[in-house]
């Protein structure tokens, strides 16, 4: 009989579990709010969005440090870039977004903003959007 | 305690998404690699007490590139360096092939006045390769547009409706039949005043390229995204299943069409609706012009999407079909074959190759659509 060793031993599998414990809460309740929006500068994400966690809708300004301005809105499960001052405005017609599927791009910022693809249903199982 | 930090360590990165924290960059790359948040279910528990993420973990690189964002993502062993090799070669290929770049070989071609310059040996198989998909496709599809490109804004997205004298004045350089290739010293010619651009073809060839190289390092599995109207795949899906793609709605931005199952391959699509702007006149003018005429391409079609083993052939093909309209472009692939074609005309009926059909479920508004499949 080691019971030190013994008692190490659940000590070790005492924190493992508890680990595994926390581990599955905060899985569970990320993919319950699961809906992230990421927004990227030059493909480096410059911010994470929790957008089932938005309650009221709020807006912030992404500027690239060369002219360009994004507004982007948050709003309860959607985003959009509401204002823009680049000259084709396609980022703006994108409108809001509130899936995986499609990013919203904007060339001339190099910005882009997308959604984690967390429930599959949504959208129908579906790998990527041509277009 | 070890393996409790290994857990910790495996569940940072499952919950990090891309970070709330400050951003992380690959050096000497503008992209990010990230590894996707996942199900539990995907992750084996032995795994996570190796530390060691599963193989069916995906890894993704964003990066803007040949005037378009792309969208990588590879599974398995050695995927994450090779989308690593992978982004550079675009950025790299992006500066051969430039149009606007005064670095880029397309560039000092087209300032060459004239004369015949050396290009690489790479730029000049890809125009060798571009100008015979060309010569095949006759009127359809001309790598010497850019001018005329540029005096619609289609290439700044400052966006004009120049006027006819000012299309005929440019359209008689846009001919790239008159593009000279001279095998012996590896030099190409552009006449004066004509410009050469490989865009139709450079993001579907940039593809096969990226997909050549993600098969050398091992990667059995791949959906390369170049700029959304060109996807690439290695393999199938993870799970062994087919990918599934869905075709945009090209009258409903937010709606799709049909979803097309395939396995390694190309798909490329065209459509009006990608670049367009509506004039003081209150028509529509979309950036998929006509060779002939200098006008956007008008011929019945609104989307087409081409489905092939290589994207440098689907890329080149969907907006040459665009242009040939509906009957010219049945009538081209009865001749020519080696691809299958969806074609949505402007009153919103599918027309089918008989191939493609077979992969092809419409959804959304087109879940009724009235849909002719196309016999060889
Ligand atoms: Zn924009």
């Amino acid at each position: 009989m080691k019971p030190m060793i013994q008692t190490k031993t659940w000590m070790i599998l005492f924190a493992a579990l508890l680990a595994l414990l926390i581990a599955a809460a905060l899985l569970v309740s990320h993919r319950g709010t699961g809906k992230i929006a990421n927004v990227y500068q030059d493909g480096v994400c410059i911010r994470s969005i929790d957008l089932s966690a938005v309650t009221e809708a709020y807006s912030f300004t992404v500027t690239d440090g060369k002219g360009h301005e994004n507004l982007i809105e948050v709003a309860p499960g959607q985003i959009r870039v509401a204002e823009a001052n680049c000259p084709d405005h396609v980022c703006v017609h994108t409108g809001w977004i509130s899936d995986g599927l499609r990013p919203i791009v904007c060339l001339p910022a190099r910005l882009s903003i997308q959604l984690e693809d967390t429930a599959q249903s949504e959208t129908e199982g579906l790998d990527a959007v041509i277009g | 305690m070890k393996r409790f930090f290994l857990l910790v360590t495996v569940l940072c990165f499952l919950l990090a998404g891309c970070g709330f924290d400050a951003p992380s960059t690959v050096s000497g790359t503008s992209t990010e690699i990230v590894e996707e948040p996942s199900d539990t279910a995907s992750v084996p528990e032995s795994a996570q007490h190796q530390g060691e993420l599963p193989a069916s973990q995906p890894f993704d690189v964003r990066l803007f590139a040949m005037d378009t964002y792309m969208e990588l993502r590879a599974y398995g062993d050695g995927a994450e360096d090779a989308l690593q090799a992978v982004s550079s070669m675009l950025t790299e290929l992006d500066q051969l092939l430039s149009v606007t770049d005064e670095g880029s070989e397309i560039y000092a071609l087209n300032h060459g006045e004239g004369q015949p310059a050396a290009v690489s040996e790479q730029t000049y198989e890809l125009i060798e390769d571009a100008l015979a998909l060309s010569r095949n496709l006759a009127d359809a599809l001309d790598m010497t547009i850019y001018p005329v490109s540029r005096a619609w804004g289609f290439t700044t997205g400052s966006y004009q409706i120049p006027s006819d004298s000012q299309l005929q004045a440019l359209l008689p350089f846009v001919d790239d039949t008159q593009v000279v290739l001279n095998e012996r010293d590896g030099t190409v010619r552009i006449p004066p005043s004509a410009e050469l651009d490989l865009a139709a073809v450079a993001k579907g060839y940039a593809g096969d390229r990226a997909a050549e190289m993600m098969k050398q390092a091992g990667v059995r599995s791949a959906l390369l995204n170049l700029g959304s109207s060109t996807i690439r795949t290695v393999g199938v899906k993870p799970d062994g299943s087919q990918w599934r793609i869905a075709i945009q709605d090209p009258q409903d931005s937010s709606g799709l069409a049909g979803v097309v199952t395939m396995g390694e391959g190309a798909m490329d699509t065209s459509g009006g609706y990608e670049r367009f702007f509506t004039g003081a006149d209150g028509e529509t003018y979309w950036h998929i012009l006509d060779p002939k005429t200098g006008y956007p391409a008008k011929h019945g079609l609104i989307s087409v999407t081409v489905l092939s083993e290589t994207s440098f052939l689907g890329d080149g093909l969907s907006t040459a079909l665009f242009v040939m309209g509906l009957e010219e472009a049945v009538r081209y692939w009865r001749a020519n074959g080696g691809f299958e074609f969806i074609l949505i005309a402007d009153d919103g009926s599918l027309y089918l190759s008989e191939g493609a059909a077979e992969r092809f479920s419409p959804i959304g508004n087109y879940e009724n659509a009235k849909m002719t499949v196309i016999k060889p």
